[in-house]
């Protein structure tokens, strides 16, 4: 009873603890003592003496074997996580300062003009703590993706929880909102995309994949299970949608193995793949041992199924009906493309042999092996695989590379998500991590307290998050000054806070659409089911009729991301049929990748043709589109959006502006701004109303809105 | 040799690196090696790219390469007519071009190994075989890579009009992405202020004033690049140059003459594009899969690219321009010789057909062969890759000059084979085809 008592009090949550027995304790000057660990708090370990007495104790102070003991068996205390990262960012941030220092007082300026030296000096400095509107603005577009309602902005800034940047870090984690942001992450590291396979294959609906991929975020399934299901799913795509992982990559395994590797361990090996990697070691042979592992996979195993074979003969069947019913004389036209597609899709099935092999090239040069030989699976580096312990090659290949010792996996998505949160990974670039990190990463402590972490929480993903928003280096105000290219590349930014960035494509869509309505996380429905289920039609019992139309259109309707409703409003002036409730759709709930068209498009979404396609930088048509475009001068000032209707119902002018300023800053406008604005608001001569549009829009323009403090 | 290879790992990681941000910045020197190909007589001359690209997979036999004295289902229903140009023969929907012959190279000997059409089209754009692993530039980004971006106006380097976007600047990054364009009648999209001129510029000095102090606290690369797009965009808005976008403005029987669908619309813009230093435009069109009924199905494309290039042809040789602007026409693969049952023809990437036309190539010519039933290639064999390195030596980019991408790979404009002599070196793929040069 007690201990649960202190766990409440202390609110260091963890539901159970498995060092939670009575063992002896030894600290650094070798005194021992018996007590039970009930909990972590502040860099303290809480120690539930024979006495019964509850006391605090410093880890810093337990023996190494002690403290080696918490690893692992500790509830992780995030707090406590968040200090040690902040630790070790400002002792690395002193050591710099102090050799810049130096050099600078010895006047040993070198290769660096003074100018030069200062601004490195200036790099060292951490900025000033987030004010509440900045973090407020910065966690919601970080954890939800997009900028927080007005609503939520007004809540957060008028509470006086002491707490309350936690508790915001919390609820956000758990938010659907969340579930949408990260999916838009993996959607840019997997290549999820209509048609999921590069060649197109129509009739593989994306959405079944999105799905899953949600779920699992949803879950929080930790890391390396996630990962072991992608690269080891089975089945046909619509029974299990984690085979759109292999598929993607169908009809070029060599490609997928590299892809694999930049993915899941930050390791470009694609070189290899034609001769021996000029600068790492990796032989080509290596490359097709590896690739091996693959070999034995068949993407294509559908056809050997039964119930395929029976789909696929009632289709051709229907084919052979629709090609006589339709045949003129002189000419027989195509069986319908949606109904080739659906017939198509049945193909796709995973299988795996007990084997795998490849061949090598034809044009194989070295001396280890002749051209065209075949090559069984084996590791390169990390440990040694025993093939006969698993049940196929690509099981073996998904343990290996998961493994808590495997030399990158876990480096590489603590370094992918540092880079989420602070604009720029420990390791850069990060689809290329090296094999020894002094001068490569920007902080090698850092990186290597972040990789036991990540192994400590299990692969817990939004645990290890949880910690890295919870740090004040998180916390601080982005920097005033961009690292440059010479940091970064040497190891030299050592993080005094968050880079400033713009924000991608998705967070300003998503922005858009939590400006235009209070409940911004509205999703589409769900398709996975249905498809499933579409597919599993026995298309023997499906009449002729049925077929060509009312069948064709349910597998149409299955594809169409932003849902179907009823009372759709068409937007005015060129907007082409695109529907007012269009906007209502989130990023992730929406066709993977948009079209040419489609404001995403031109502020950089990834086209998901390669792992991490999209881009953040600057153009003339972004500039065009947000001064001119539709979305800043007519439907993000409509009457009925969201940011309208709250300014509207303000009792001044003056108010208004401020609800303006509060939906699409997140903040209220200061004196001088006040004044500027009441020049744009103007009064309806008529009714009476205070016309916001061009405050809207200056502010939609305004670099403030773009960039993320 | 590899524990040599080993002790560079870190540093030559650090070189890639540092090539790519060359690159970003456009700090390559370049430029002078396209005058000295042009004096040598070897190409060089062309300044800008208009490439007609055909989708869907132009049959051959109705267009550059007609058998005019194969059997009738070979033949096909279209049939040829004669040109300019004694010996040669076009499709008999190119009534116009048959009058420009003589400024047309053609080559009658393209081949690549893919009947589908999105892997054809890569093909052809980059010269490149479509991976899963990296995006290759099509020609607009590498001459841009190489000659650098406009400077004549504020009008971006390179366009596609009407078309897919892919694969447009690939691992250049998007500051060599072509801009798209949908309806070239249309204008640039969101070009026009949709409040009136009072109105814009009360708006525009309200946001100077809102962004001020933002961009005094937080004077990043990202954020001062973005205030002057503002500033550059706001002053194009005002030029005059955007008066190039407004076809309305082009004397109606002139207007008429291009033709007013999408394609011939767009040659007429990029003559008025090219005079404003755009480098390379490619105009998309599609309508060439003509599974069914090619007779009829193949008419309009046909006579729209016979209408239009004819049009182009004649405007940039009115304006002096044609020596200076390579025109290409192309498309992912030909079709099948012998008319199928539904009196279309498939796909057939085995031989087809793409024409060269100003920019310093010898008109009134044709290279390579097909065979009597234009069904394989019989003579001097072009792959993409090497229609590819024709079009980079007339452009005047060379064929050997490595460049990397940001993952470290490296990659020539027409494609690359291992050298065999040091397996860390490239070596071109491609060749061009050196008689239309002479």
């Amino acid at each position: 009873m007690k201990k649960l008592a202190i766990l409440a009090l202390t609110g260091a949550l963890a539901s159970t603890l498995v060092g939670a027995e009575m063992r002896s304790w030894t600290d650094s000057q070798g005194r021992k003592v018996n007590a039970e660990m009930v909990g972590v708090q502040d860099g303290k370990i809480l120690l539930k003496l024979e006495t019964g007495k509850t006391v605090p104790f410093p880890i810093a102070n337990l023996s190494p074997a002690d403290q080696e003991f918490l690893r692992g068996n500790a509830p992780l205390d995030t707090a406590t996580a968040a200090k040690q990262i902040d630790d070790l960012v400002l002792n690395k941030l002193k050591t710099s300062y102090a050799e810049i220092r130096k050099n600078w007082e010895a006047a040993k300026v070198g290769s660096k003009s003074k100018e030069e030296l200062e601004f490195l000096v200036k790099m060292t400095w951490p900025t000033e703590r987030t004010t509440d509107e900045q973090f407020l603005r910065r966690i919601y577009l970080d954890v939800a993706g997009r900028i927080p309602t007005y609503a939520e902005t007004t809540a957060f800034l008028n509470s006086r929880d002491a707490n309350k940047r936690a508790r915001l870090i919390d609820q956000l984690l758990e938010s659907d909102a969340f579930t949408s942001n990260f999916f838009n992450f993996l959607s840019d590291l997997f290549r999820i995309r209509e048609g999921i396979s590069m060649n197109d294959s129509r009739g593989l609906k994306v959405g079944a994949y999105a799905d899953w991929m949600k779920d699992q975020i949803r879950a929080n399934r930790p890391w390396d299970e996630w990962v072991r299901d992608l690269l080891t799913a089975q089945g046909f795509y619509w029974d299990n949608p984690a085979t759109g992982y292999m598929l993607t990559d169908q009809g070029m395994p060599l490609c997928n193995l590299s892809n694999n590797f930049t993915v899941f361990a930050g390791t470009e090996i694609t070189c290899a793949q034609c001769h021996d990697h000029p600068f790492e070691e990796v032989f080509q042979m290596d490359f097709f041992k590896m690739a091996a592992f693959f070999g034995g996979t068949n993407l294509r195993s559908g056809g050997n199924t039964p119930e395929a074979k029976a789909a696929v003969d009632a289709l051709r069947g229907y084919e052979a009906k629709w090609k006589e019913e339709n045949a003129k004389a002189d000419r027989v036209p195509r069986f319908p493309q949606d109904l080739q597609d659906i017939l198509r899709a049945y193909q796709y099935s995973v299988a795996d042999g007990k084997e795998g092999k490849v061949q090598l090239p034809h044009d194989y040069k070295y001396d280890d092996a002749k051209p065209s030989e075949w090559v069984s699976p084996s590791t390169y580096f990390g440990s040694e695989v025993d093939l006969e312990k698993y049940e196929n090659p690509r099981q073996a290949f998904a343990t290996w590379l998961t493994a808590k010792d495997h030399p990158r996996f876990t480096i590489n998505i603590v370094n992918r998500l540092w880079k989420q949160c602070f604009g720029l990974g420990q390791i850069e670039p990060v689809y290329n991590i090296p094999g020894h990190l002094d001068g490569q990463a920007q902080n090698v402590e850092l990186v290597k307290y972040l990789e036991q972490l990540m192994k400590d929480l299990n692969y817990d993903l939004k645990g290890f998050l949880r910690v890295i928003y919870n740090t004040e280096t998180y916390q601080r105000e982005a920097n005033h000054h961009s690292p440059t290219m010479a940091q970064i590349d040497q190891g030299e930014y050592h993080f005094p806070s968050p880079v400033l960035r713009r924000m991608s494509a998705e967070q300003m869509w998503d922005s858009l659409v939590s400006l235009s309505t209070e409940t911004p996380e509205m999703m589409s429905n769900r398709m996975l089911e249905a498809y499933r289920d579409y597919m599993h039609t026995d298309w023997s019992t499906v009449a002729y009729e049925d077929l060509i139309k009312k069948k064709r259109d349910e597998f149409r309707a299955l594809g169409s991301v932003t849902g179907g409703g009823s009372d759709m409003m068409m937007m005015g002036g060129g907007g082409g049929g695109r529907r007012v409730d269009d906007l209502l759709v989130r990023a992730s709930e929406r066709r993977l990748p948009e079209g040419v068209n489609h404001m995403m498009y031109a502020f950089g979404q990834s086209d998901k043709l390669i792992i991490e396609n999209a881009n953040r930088v600057g153009s003339v048509p972004q500039v065009m589109f947000l001064l001119n475009g539709d979305l800043t001068n007519r439907t993000m000032v409509r009457p009925d959006i969201y940011v309208t209707k709250n300014a509207k119902a303000a009792k001044s002018q003056a108010e208004g502006s401020t609800v303006v300023y509060l939906s699409i800053l997140n903040r209220k406008p200061n004196t001088a701004e006040l004044m500027e604005a009441k020049k744009l608001v103007t009064k309806n001569p008529t009714t009476g109303e205070e016309d916001y549009s061009d405050l809207i829009w200056a502010l939609l323009n305004s670099r403030e809105f773009m960039f993320v403090q | 040799m590899k524990d040599q290879l080993r002790n560079l790992d870190p540093l030559s990681r650090r070189e890639f690196a540092a090539n790519t941000a060359r690159s970003a910045l456009g700090l390559s020197l370049m430029s002078g090696l396209d005058t000295a190909m042009a004096q040598s007589g070897k190409g060089g001359k062309a300044k800008h790219l208009i490439y007609f690209y055909m989708g869907g997979g132009m049959t051959h036999i109705d267009s550059f390469d007609p058998k005019p004295d194969a059997a009738t289902e070979i033949k096909g229903p279209i049939g040829s007519i004669g040109t300019n140009v004694p010996g040669i023969q076009l499709g008999a929907y190119f009534e116009k071009l048959a009058k420009r012959a003589d400024k047309l190279a053609i080559v009658n000997s393209m081949t690549q190994q893919t009947g589908d059409h999105d892997g054809g089209r890569y093909w052809m754009l980059t010269g490149y075989k479509k991976v899963a692993t990296i995006v290759h530039p099509e020609m607009a980004a590498w001459k841009q890579r190489f000659h650098g971006p406009n400077t004549v106006s504020d009008i971006p380097t390179s366009f596609i009009i009407g078309g897919g976007v892919l694969p447009g600047a690939g691992f250049f990054g998007p500051s060599y992405s072509p801009l798209p364009l949908g309806d070239p009648s249309r204008g640039l999209p969101n070009a026009v202020s949709p409040v009136d001129q009072d109105r814009a510029t009360k708006r525009t000095g309200s946001l100077e004033t809102f962004n001020k102090a933002f961009e005094s606290k937080f004077s990043t690369t990202e954020v001062k690049a973005y205030t002057e797009y503002y500033d550059n965009t706001l002053s194009f808005l005002r030029s005059k140059d955007l008066e190039v976008f407004d076809l309305t403005k082009v004397p109606d029987a002139k207007r008429q003459s291009f033709g007013m669908d999408r394609m011939g619309q767009g040659a007429l813009l990029a003559t008025r594009l090219i005079q404003k230093g755009v480098g390379a435009i490619r105009i998309d069109g599609g309508g060439c899969d003509n599974h069914e009924d090619i007779e009829t199905a193949f008419q309009n494309p046909a006579r729209t690219l016979d209408t239009s290039l004819s049009a182009l042809i004649d405007e940039l040789e009115a304006i002096g321009k044609l020596d200076e602007t390579l025109i290409v026409v192309g498309t992912e693969f030909g079709r099948t010789p012998i008319v199928n049952v539904n009196a279309g023809r498939d796909h057939f990437p085995r031989v087809f057909s793409a024409v060269l036309a100003g920019g310093g190539i010898k008109g009134g010519q044709k290279y390579g062969k097909s065979d009597a039933k234009g069904y394989s290639v019989e003579e001097n064999p072009v792959r993409p890759e090497d229609l590819n390195a024709t079009i980079a030596t007339a452009l005047g980019i060379p064929l050997d000059k490595v460049i990397y991408a940001p993952s470290g790979r490296p990659f020539l404009v027409a494609g690359h084979v291992a050298d065999p002599k040091d397996p860390n070196n490239v070596l071109p793929e491609g060749k061009p085809i050196a008689s239309f040069f002479a």
